[in-house]
């Protein structure tokens, strides 16, 4: 019974949704407008299923002592924080708090330094570390040993160049013809051998997904139900 | 030598990366932008809006992008001041709707935009489908309020903007998936005109997405936004970096070539 709900219900809002697609009927807009709502009732549950898991993972990781089992305290520490000044909106309107200058809630001013002075540095540092991994990984690893990978370098260093002004700058200081090569260039690769290339891969993902969902919809794969395969 | 060459140590380059970077800044260098034709695109759209039109901006990404998208969304949001071209804010990411917030007040002040009437911050929603979905049937069925939870009912600009019909195009600001949910869920299932304006590295999977005019522009990371500032008239952050980053895609470009240099001599070394 516990499995069969779910493959009932999945069945049934897989076929109504994908018909109600392809009909125009004002009954079928109010069951796809309808279950739209239901559905943007049971988003917000996804979150709290995160957080549960993210403190699951976390405490698990303290208890067995993992490495770097540490750092799982401040995991819970920036939450626990990012949460009590975060969601109490209600504590605004005892008199004393905001006497004392504390508020609560996304706009309060704490929250707001909270995160521009801890979160947006840190994500920026992190992403900012990318550009010296990238140099380094790009002078060691990308050398033109086959036709494929020479060809994959040329693309690269055209569209690296062509990205930037100085790609045209230099060329246009240089060279006598072909103004703004290095950027036409670019976008030339990037409309035609990419564009192509790309589609390929979005027709691929696309049928995939189309047999996935038909599989869930039918209930042959069950995987997303939890638990063993078939039990 | 060459062995050296090839196995330089990797403090070197990124001493040489971070030189790349500090030198320009401090000489702000300024170098000639070439505007690309899909930020063109972008920006012919916004400019052959007429005023009061609406255009709808998703801050669908996090600080990591801030220094790319940032820029991009200063250059647009003024533009659409400056034309009377409402805007609204929102995002689908959690840690989009502080930047978002900040972004649509700073540039508001700037243009002397007023709260409400030319401008809208609804904040964030979770379950993007969802959101983006039931905007289609009624904003006010997945906002019920703004970002400062005042009703919709009482923004005198929201009086005649129900759902996407009155919405002239959408711009998602993207450092993720979210410029592919807005096509297939609302330029698929109710026409909506979108724009993008996405970070570096997800740029070449918007092409095929222009070629079917499914997106009617791209801005395309940092460049996007120093083309954007370009085309109306105000270097700001996006030219800047852009020159910036100019010395140090050369700089990579000449270790690769380095490096293939040192690569072919030790092979034909070694035959």
């Amino acid at each position: 019974m516990r499995r069969q709900v779910p493959l009932v219900l999945c069945f049934a809002f897989g076929i109504v949704m994908a018909l109600t697609e392809f009909s125009p009927h004002q009954w079928s807009k109010w069951i796809n407008e309808e279950v739209i709502d239901w559905a943007l009732v049971i988003g917000p549950f996804a979150l709290v299923i995160a957080i549960a898991t993210l403190v699951q993972t976390h405490w698990t990781r303290i208890r067995r002592r993992t490495e770097h089992w540490q750092y799982s305290y401040l995991v819970f520490g920036g939450m626990i924080i990012m949460l009590l000044i975060g969601i109490p909106t209600f504590l605004n309107k005892i008199p004393f708090l905001s006497k004392i200058g504390l508020s609560f809630g996304q706009k309060s001013p704490i929250f707001v330094w909270l995160f521009n002075h801890v979160q947006v540095p840190m994500d920026a540092t992190m992403f900012s570390l990318l550009a010296f991994f990238i140099a380094s990984a790009a002078y060691r690893a990308f050398r033109a040993r086959t036709l494929e990978a020479t060809l994959l370098l040329g693309a690269a260093l055209i569209v690296m160049i062509g990205n930037v002004p100085i790609g045209d700058f230099i060329w246009n200081a240089v060279m006598p013809f072909g103004e703004n090569l290095p950027s036409d260039a670019r976008q030339w690769i990037l409309d035609n051998p990419n564009l192509s290339a790309r589609r390929g891969i979005i027709l691929g993902i696309s049928l995939g997904v189309i047999s996935q969902s038909i599989r869930i919809i039918l209930g042959i794969e069950r995987s997303y139900l939890g638990g063993v395969e078939g039990e | 030598m060459i062995e050296k060459l090839m196995n330089i140590d990797r403090r070197y380059v990124f001493i040489l990366v971070a030189l790349a970077v500090i030198i320009p800044s401090l000489l702000e260098v300024n170098l000639p932008i070439t505007i690309s034709q899909p930020t063109r695109s972008t920006y012919d759209y916004i400019e052959d809006l007429a005023p009061g039109s609406t255009l709808m901006i998703g801050f669908n990404y996090g600080p990591s992008s801030l220094a790319e998208l940032h820029p991009m969304a200063k250059a647009v949001i003024y533009h659409c001041f400056e034309k009377k071209i409402r805007v609204i804010g929102m995002t689908l990411l959690a840690e989009g709707a502080t930047l978002g917030d900040e972004m649509l007040k700073d540039v508001a002040a700037e243009a002397e935009a007023v709260y409400g009437e030319d401008y809208v911050y609804l904040g964030f929603r979770p379950g993007a489908t969802q959101v983006l979905l039931g905007m289609g049937t009624a904003i006010d069925s997945v906002f019920e309020s703004d970002y400062a939870e005042t009703p919709l009912a009482e923004l005198p600009m929201m009086a005649d903007i129900k759902n996407y019909e009155q919405i002239d195009l959408v711009l998602d600001l993207a450092s993720g998936s979210s410029t592919e949910w807005w096509i297939t869920y609302t330029n698929t299932r109710y026409n909506q005109q979108i724009a993008a304006g996405v970070t570096g590295v997800i740029v070449s999977q918007m092409y095929p997405y222009l070629q079917t005019k499914q997106l009617i522009g791209l801005m395309p990371g940092l460049l996007g936004a120093a083309e954007y500032e370009s085309l109306i008239g105000r270097p700001a952050k996006g030219t800047e970096g852009m020159s910036i980053q100019s010395f140090a895609h050369l700089l990579v470009f000449g270790l690769v070539v380095l490096g293939n240099i040192a690569f072919f001599i030790q092979r034909r070394q070694a035959e």
